[in-house]
């Protein structure tokens, strides 16, 4: 038998309490005033009686009491050998061993893969073990298995991934294993660093009743510098019609010790270009600004890289740029109204844009091949133009339509998400206003904020009733409720149709601060535009249907490891970006136009700040890792046994109250006596 | 109880009951007529308003009180004289100390004391006779000096009279034997917490000068029987001193010398000719007046 909490045994020394009651209790009674002890004093007394027990019974019952309520307070715990174990005591084993980059911080990684051979080593014959490898997510290596020498090859290739921590999904596949296991003892063990940052107190990674989780600490060694590039900020600028990247690389230092005398080298196309010392205090961070290179050619790679220390894997860090490619665009008008319009056009930088202008009858199939945006300025559109730009749309174009006095589209060709009607006049009175706009839409998600554009403000003094088509979205309206900006999809192509005009005849909107962005996001968002990303972060996906397609061949992504993975035409086209370096998407073998994607390691995974294992595996297991809802030979309890076992505090805790019942009955009876 | 009925007729109340009724002048009035009623055969009634002699006329007499049918006959001036100038001083000595403030059953000693001077006050001041009250301690606390007027002024006295210090015998009754020059009846009431001879002597200087003494010595029961169960420490009233005690081993002891204590009294009281009478506070009080009446009768005979 052994005690939950054996201090209350210090409680025993109450028990000399009733004792000194028992002996002190007739000289606290209320003192007896008397005439005179003139007759008392003359008798020769000894008195001894006081310092005597008299009420044994008493005292026995009062004693008896006291000890069995400490007794219970003091939690017996029974351990018995025929306590009813689940089974015999075979045991399921899944060790979760940590493979994100941070365990190739010093010799963690040795360090860990001992320990996993230490748990693998204690197996008996009949005991079964998993090899879980987890990072971000969680690879079943081996499965239940009893082959030890089977493991230890295992361990012997596996090495730390490019990933960061999380330790939920890891748990979540411990316990579906241990939940399907059927033998009696089931433990996981978890052999990690523990780093703060990839626990966030999940829910739902909660191990089944029964199972114990030894966490296994890997850590130590913070006095070793440990420097990673954590972000990269790259500056395009133009120089002799060049374009010009300038990077700049913020390095920071998560150790306690000071980096002097290292050095920081830019490379480019496997090249390096650059390189520049670097000082970083201990806590602390440095930005590096390299001299600006010269961007030569589509998916130009980069990569910044430090010198070695003690976690390499944060000490590179990629990106991926081509040169900006501007978004051309077709205006076509009635010859010079388009002065607001090409204004406007010409500011953007990321984009830019290059527009053309062109009368309606002579846009030719090369125009509208170049462009990737028509813009029809209030103009009359002939049944032939109509059906070629619906080609065109249908094929991945975008349409931009504004409607003035003139515009007019051909009844026999639906393209225009709203046809077009009567215009409406509103120079007298009140002007019209855009009363609601659709700020989820990203053409005015801009707007959304407060103080940032209120089209309400602009008065519009004509507009064409507009009657928006059946599968079309109306993205804004005027006070009236009439549609004033409709957009449709149409095969690859959008629509986009503006119910007043871009000049200043109708409407105020062109000198109004709106009217830049407007027509910005309008244009991107028909051209399809979007900004592209120099890197990602391992453990991202890769959507691979942006690889150009070929026309028979087999589309496949070439890791940074060298491994082609082809991608499935039925199947997803989601590829997981698991290692750092540069993802190539390819298509066509003879096309050489494919995509490159840089992925860096997550730089968060770098902060070796450890986590309190105990709140890892009081998550997980509700508390209970194990000691005290287990045998002493380590057998875990059923918790009804575990309940069986503890129940003896509440007979003894009964018998104590018990025991006061009768010293109440006891002591009342000889009061009356 | 065989002592409450030795007077036939008599309505005895108990003392318990008379303590709570507080106006000394109603309790003494109810006990006394009761009293008297008992005792309507009795000769000494009346005694004192009848003739006793005449007496030559001298200036400044009251000319109320000349006998006219002498002088008709004698024709000289002679005064009547009755007999109602001889009667007796009566004085009530009571100790007022801090141990008769003791009470087991519901009535001190003090209180009982105090009903009893009524009483006796009240049924002397019937009988025509001066009375007159002392209260002490280790001094005297109050003295109402013995008159026919002075009923009123004793109950007065006896109402706020409240018991405090300790007290002391001889001092406070040698002063007072000088003080009684005028034979008359002493009732000394006390609960005698001293030595016998030591009480001998302070109370005997009383009797020098002709005084009839009646001495009552007031006890509560449980003086007497000492019927205390529990093992407690004891404090006496007047010192504060304290000890402990067991009544189970004290009681036969105490017992025995409380007896030893009321003989050796009763002894010493009777060899110097002094009515000694032991008033237990849970018995009417018939006794202690029949004691009084008994001891004035005397006093007549001798007369």
């Amino acid at each position: 038998m052994s005690f939950l909490a054996p201090l209350f045994f210090l409680a025993l020394a109450g028990l000399a309490i009733p004792v000194l009651l028992h002996l002190t209790q007739r000289e606290k009674k209320q003192i007896v005033h008397f005439p005179s002890l003139m007759f008392v004093r003359r008798i020769p007394y000894q008195s001894v009686r006081r310092r005597k027990i008299h009420n044994w019974l008493l005292l026995f019952v009062r004693l008896a009491a006291l000890a069995l309520i400490i007794l219970a307070f003091a939690r017996p715990l029974i351990q018995r050998d025929d306590a009813a174990p689940i089974g015999a005591g075979s045991r399921e084993v899944v060790v979760l061993l940590d493979n994100s980059y941070s365990m190739g911080f010093g010799d963690h990684w040795q360090r860990a893969t001992a320990a996993a051979r230490d748990q693998f080593a204690k197996m008996s014959a009949s005991d079964r073990a998993t090899l879980v490898l987890f990072s971000s997510g969680a690879d079943i290596q081996m499965r239940s298995t009893s082959e030890k020498a089977r493991f230890n090859a295992v361990l012997d290739t596996v090495k730390p991934g490019d990933a960061a921590t999380r330790y939920s999904p890891a748990l979540k596949v411990a316990g579906s294993i241990v939940a399907e296991s059927t033998l009696p003892r089931r433990e996981v063990v978890i052999i990690s660093d523990f780093q703060r940052g990839g626990w966030r107190g999940e829910e739902g990674a909660r191990l089944p009743q029964g199972v114990t989780l030894t966490p296994v600490a890997i850590q130590g060694a913070a006095d070793k510098a440990n420097l990673s590039v954590t972000g990269l900020s790259l500056a395009r600028s133009m120089f002799s019609n060049q374009e010009r990247l300038t990077v700049t690389a913020v390095v920071t230092n998560r150790t306690e010790r000071s980096v002097s005398g290292s050095n920081i080298a830019l490379e480019t196309a496997g090249l390096p270009v650059a390189n520049k010392p670097l000082n970083v205090e201990p806590g602390g961070s440095a930005s590096v600004t390299f001299e600006p290179v010269t961007i030569s050619s589509r998916n130009f790679k980069g990569t910044v890289r430090l010198a070695d220390d003690a976690l390499n894997a944060d000490n590179s860090f990629n990106f991926v740029v081509s040169p900006s490619e501007p978004v051309r665009l077709t205006i076509v008008d009635r010859g010079n109204t388009d002065l607001y319009l090409t204004r406007a056009l010409s500011i953007g930088e990321a984009p830019r844009f290059e527009a053309v202008s062109r009368q309606a009858d002579a846009v030719s199939d090369e125009d509208l091949r170049r462009s990737t945006v028509v813009v029809l300025n209030d103009v009359d559109v002939s049944t032939g133009l109509a059906r070629r730009l619906a080609k065109y749309v249908e094929q991945g174009g975008g349409l931009f339509v504004a409607t003035g006095p003139r515009a007019k589209w051909p009844q026999d060709v639906d393209l225009l998400p709203a046809t077009i009607g009567n215009p409406v006049d509103r120079t007298r009175g009140d002007a019209a206003r855009i009363g609601s706009l659709e700020y989820g839409h990203p053409v005015f998600a801009p707007f959304r904020a407060p103080r940032s554009g209120d089209f309400s403000s602009v008065p519009v003094y004509g507009y064409r009733s507009l009657t928006a088509a059946k599968n079309a979205q109306v993205l804004a309206r005027f006070d009236a409720g009439a549609p004033a900006v409709v957009e449709r999809r149409t095969g690859s192509g959008r629509v986009l149709i503006w119910g007043s005009t871009l000049d200043v005849t109708w409407s105020d909107l062109p000198q109004r601060p709106m009217f830049l962005p407007f027509v910005h996001r309008a244009i991107r968002h028909l051209a399809g535009y979007t900004e592209p990303q120099p890197w990602v972060t391992v453990g991202q996906v890769l959507d691979a249907s942006v690889a150009p397609r070929g026309a028979s061949t087999q589309r496949v992504v070439l890791t940074p490891s060298g491994r082609r993975v082809p991608i499935e035409d039925e199947g997803s086209d989601v590829v997981e970006l698991s290692e750092k370096g540069f993802y190539e998407l390819r298509g066509d073998a003879a096309n050489m136009n494919h995509t490159v994607v840089a992925v860096n390691v997550d730089p968060a995974e770098a902060d070796l700040t450890p986590i309190d294992a105990k709140e890892i595996v009081a998550a997980a297991t509700g508390g209970s890792a194990g000691g005290d809802g287990s045998q002493p030979n380590g057998i875990p309890l059923t918790p009804e046994a575990r309940e069986k076992n503890q129940r003896l505090w509440w007979y003894l805790l009964i018998g104590g109250i018990l025991l006061l019942g009768v010293d109440t009955l006891v002591s009342n009876r000889m009061a009356k006596t | 109880m065989a002592e409450a009925h030795v007077i036939p007729g008599a309505r005895f109340m108990d003392p318990v009951v008379l303590a709570r009724i507080g106006n000394l002048e109603l309790v003494s009035r109810a006990v006394a007529d009761g009293f008297i009623n008992g005792l309507h055969k009795a000769p000494y009634f009346g005694a004192s308003v009848d003739f006793a002699e005449h007496r030559g006329y001298v200036p400044g007499d009251d000319i109320r009180r000349m006998d006219w049918r002498l002088w008709a006959r004698t024709d000289r001036y002679y005064i009547k004289e009755y007999e109602a100038e001889t009667n007796m001083n009566f004085s009530v000595l009571m100790d007022v100390s801090k141990s008769m403030d003791y009470g087991s059953r519901g009535i001190t000693k003090f209180e009982y004391a105090r009903i009893l001077t009524a009483c006796l006050t009240n049924l002397v001041h019937h009988q025509r006779d001066r009375v007159g009250f002392v209260a002490f301690d280790d001094a005297v606390v109050e003295h109402v000096p013995p008159s026919a007027k002075h009923m009123e002024t004793v109950l007065h006295v006896l109402d706020r009279l409240k018991p405090g210090r300790p007290g002391h015998l001889k001092g406070p009754l040698h002063k007072l034997a000088e003080h009684f020059g005028r034979r008359g009846v002493l009732v000394v009431i006390s609960d005698f917490y001293d030595e016998p001879e030591a009480i001998l002597d302070a109370v005997s200087p009383l009797r020098f000068r002709g005084n009839d003494l009646i001495v009552f010595h007031v006890l509560d029961p449980t003086e007497l029987e000492f019927g205390f169960t529990d093992a407690q420490p004891f404090e006496d009233l007047e010192s504060g001193e304290q000890m402990p005690v067991v009544p189970d081993a004290f009681r036969e002891e105490y017992r025995s010398l409380v007896r030893a204590h009321i003989d050796a009294l009763t002894k010493s009281f009777a060899s110097v000719r002094v009515d000694y009478t032991v008033l237990d506070t849970s018995k009417p009080l018939d006794h202690a007046l029949y004691r009084y009446l008994g001891s004035r009768a005397k006093m007549m005979k001798v007369r």
